[in-house]
């Protein structure tokens, strides 16, 4: 067991070293300095620019120094905006995004998985066929169609939500279903068709010719079974979700990190790309190893397996 | 034993008749996806939306990039005003049309700007020697609150207070944008940008990760290992955000650069489907009597193994079709995607969302051409699978 998580501690390491090397990389090989403007910039002040944030070292060196501060959790200065650094800006955004993103997680679980065990329970009953169509509608519409069409009729014509920032309780449901709708909807079917699954397997005949109560043959055998394909899932996503959707923090003008990285983005504010890339891939990382913890738990197979 | 004890069966076609005509595996599966009605719907749906985006544009009088600098921000419905026998169409910026009683715009009246009285918030306009006069004051002035209608129209002392008449729009039935360009002939462009991205990417994709994927299910041992850590590392960063770093890379927008970035990243799994298949196929029989008979590793892999593991990877590229549309919308809608004055949906849908709450109907169209592909793409994936993989049967 010990080996297991050591060895998923080291390739997450190694990945993570990997992730920092490849996106420094991709960023010192644009052509022309972060500072490089429309309009030319005086070569004096383009000197005093490189130099005060060590632009003119050798590019090892910088590499080295951004490792180093990446150790200390140090991720630099922001190009773009004058005097803060990409740890003030994650600080900054960070609360705001996680708060949606596990209000929509929660949501998530806690409707999605048992929509998923009704409809497979009442299979092919117009409950089921209900769901399944919101649940398709919600596969298919992209998250920012969603969001504004909750801006458009929700804020806008009916005024029962505010249309943007998080100041009233209100003003979170927008983003939250804007933001869950997709892995809600996903969640669903794949509860319902692992479910479905789970159901024709005769260990559930058996205990039911046991004459277990049906509750419980579905509570305990069943849904236990069909959700091992859901918690692989719902892992990784709720660690993107919780990093903040770029698209819900722009529309909805929520300071989160998502709409920083849009902003670096097109600012070509390359610290701050480079510095929420990896606080993505890392925070990514970790929730991935939680879940694969929890997971091994959960699933005696997995645990065999960890110990050869 | 002499030949007369044998008599000789007279043949009948009865019995050849009851043996059903024997099917390939795709004959096979092609009755079976005929047999799901939403998947044939899908096919339609698909095929009707690749029409509109080549052959479309053809049919439509605009360019993608003309620019009708007078006939900007008109709706798809058009609610026309009757004075005089004439029809006006007043739109959302206060600006009046005169519209054929069929719904095609005639002309943009003329607003002289020192007849423009703000304060009052009554307009005047030029109709050759005639003036029409605007007055949207209601529910806008304070003295002038709960009337039931928002503007008047007056001409020759004949004043429309209500719509006559609502009509679709003749000469641009989806609407134009802000800039006055036509918003059917831009969806349709659209189209063509969004379905040539997907289509392209996953081709890409499909030939990275079939080939990645079936060398390392093959080889096997440290080989594999190493193939597949690197399919892991890749794994584990979060894809979308690789997509915006290269497209960063690549220095924003551009066709080529987005199929790139899609096609760079999305093949990893690809990659481990067709590893999970090459690992179980080449344990069987016929890939061993091709190693007895010295066939080539290489000839084994593609003339083989590849297309005996077919029908999953067809499955996986239906339903990475829309998740490669979705990308690209996604990153156009970020402001990555391609450069103005071409458009794809998603990037039809950002511009929308500046003006959004006066013109909904410009996000409308792109949003629902985004949907229908999807929504199509899947049930097409959904069938496909049950058809091709009927273990895979869902309920």
């Amino acid at each position: 067991m010990k080996s297991f998580y050591l060895k998923r501690i080291v390739s997450m390491l190694i990945t993570i070293i990997l992730i920092t090397t490849l996106t420094f990389t991709m960023m010192h090989s644009i052509p022309g300095g972060p500072f490089t403007r429309e309009r030319p910039v005086p070569p004096e002040i383009m000197r005093a620019l490189n130099a005060k944030y060590n632009l003119d070292d050798p590019l090892p060196i910088q590499y080295l120094n951004y490792m180093k501060g990446l150790v200390t959790f140090d991720l630099g200065p922001s190009y773009s905006k004058i005097g803060t650094s990409v740890n003030d800006l994650i600080i900054s955004g960070f609360p705001a995004s996680a708060k949606i993103g596990l209000i929509a997680s929660a949501l998530i679980v806690v409707l999605g998985i048992p929509l998923g065990v009704i409809s497979a329970l009442k299979q092919n009953s117009p409950l089921d066929y209900f769901v399944m169509f919101l649940a398709t509608i919600g596969i298919t519409v992209p998250s920012f169609v969603i969001a504004t069409v909750i801006i458009y009729f929700f804020a806008g014509k009916l005024g029962w939500i505010p249309s943007f920032g998080l100041n009233t309780p209100a003003s979170y449901i927008g983003p939250v279903v804007a933001l869950a709708g997709y892995s809600l909807s996903f969640v669903t079917r794949l509860t319902r068709s692992s479910m479905l699954e789970v159901l024709r397997q005769d260990y559930i005949v058996t205990a039911r010719a046991n004459g277990i109560k049906e509750f419980t043959v579905i509570m305990k055998h069943a849904v236990r079974n069909a959700l091992i394909p859901v918690v692989t899932y719902i892992g990784p996503m709720i660690a993107a979700i919780l990093t903040g959707s770029f698209v819900i923090e722009k529309i909805f003008a929520i300071p989160g990190i998502g709409r920083h990285f849009v902003e670096s983005v097109s600012n070509r504010d390359y610290t701050t790309i480079m510095g929420i890339t990896v606080f993505y891939a890392v925070f990514y990382l970790i929730m991935i190893f939680l879940v694969d913890v929890a997971y091994a738990l959960i699933d005696p197979r997995i645990k065999l397996k960890g110990d050869k | 034993m002499s030949k007369d004890k044998f008599v000789f069966i007279e043949q009948t076609g009865e019995d050849n008749e009851a043996i059903r005509p024997s099917l390939t595996y795709w004959q096979d599966a092609w009755r079976r996806l005929k047999k799901n009605k939403l998947s044939m719907m899908g096919i339609a749906v698909v095929i009707l939306i690749i029409l509109f985006g080549t052959i479309g544009p053809s049919f439509t009088e605009f360019s993608y990039s003309d620019q009708i600098n007078e006939y900007k921000n008109l709706p798809p419905i058009l609610d026309m005003y009757e004075l005089d026998g004439r029809y006006f169409h007043v739109s959302n910026d206060y600006n009046v049309f005169l519209v054929a009683e069929d719904g095609t715009i005639m002309e943009r009246l003329n607003l002289d700007p020192l007849k423009r009285d703000m304060i009052n918030k009554i307009y005047t306009y030029e109709l050759g020697e005639e003036e029409v006069i605007l007055d949207f004051s209601y529910n806008l002035l304070p003295n002038k609150m709960g009337y039931d209608y928002d503007y008047t129209l007056e001409l020759d002392g004949e004043v429309a207070k209500y719509a006559a008449l609502t009509k679709l729009n003749k000469l641009n039935p989806f609407g134009t944008d802000s800039l006055g360009r036509d918003l059917l002939t831009r969806v349709m462009y659209g189209a063509r940008i969004s379905l040539l991205v997907a289509f392209v990417a996953t081709m890409v994709n499909l030939f990275i990760g079939v080939v990645y994927g079936s060398i390392a299910g093959y080889e096997g041992g440290r080989v594999d290992n190493i193939m597949m850590r690197i399919v892991d590392i890749i794994n584990s960063i979060p894809l979308v955000l690789y997509v915006i770093l290269l497209m960063v890379w690549f220095r924003g927008g551009g066709l080529t650069n987005i199929i790139i970035a899609l096609s760079s990243v999305y093949w990893v799994s690809m990659a481990r489907l067709v590893r999970g298949q090459m690992l179980s196929l080449k344990e069987q029989e016929f890939v061993l009597a091709a190693e007895v008979m010295g066939v080539s590793k290489s000839k084994i892999i593609f003339r083989h193994l590849i297309p005996n593991a077919m029908g999953p990877i067809i499955v996986s590229i239906a339903m990475m079709i829309p998740s490669a549309v979705f990308t690209e919308s996604f990153l156009s809608f970020i402001g990555l995607g391609v450069s103005a004055p071409m458009a794809s949906w998603g990037t039809l849908a950002n511009n929308a969302l500046s003006g959004l709450t006066t013109y909904p109907y410009q996000l409308f169209f792109p949003a629902l051409a985004i949907a229908f592909t999807m929504l199509a793409f899947n049930f097409i994936g959904d069938g496909l699978r049950d058809a091709l993989d009927p273990r895979l049967r869902k309920g």
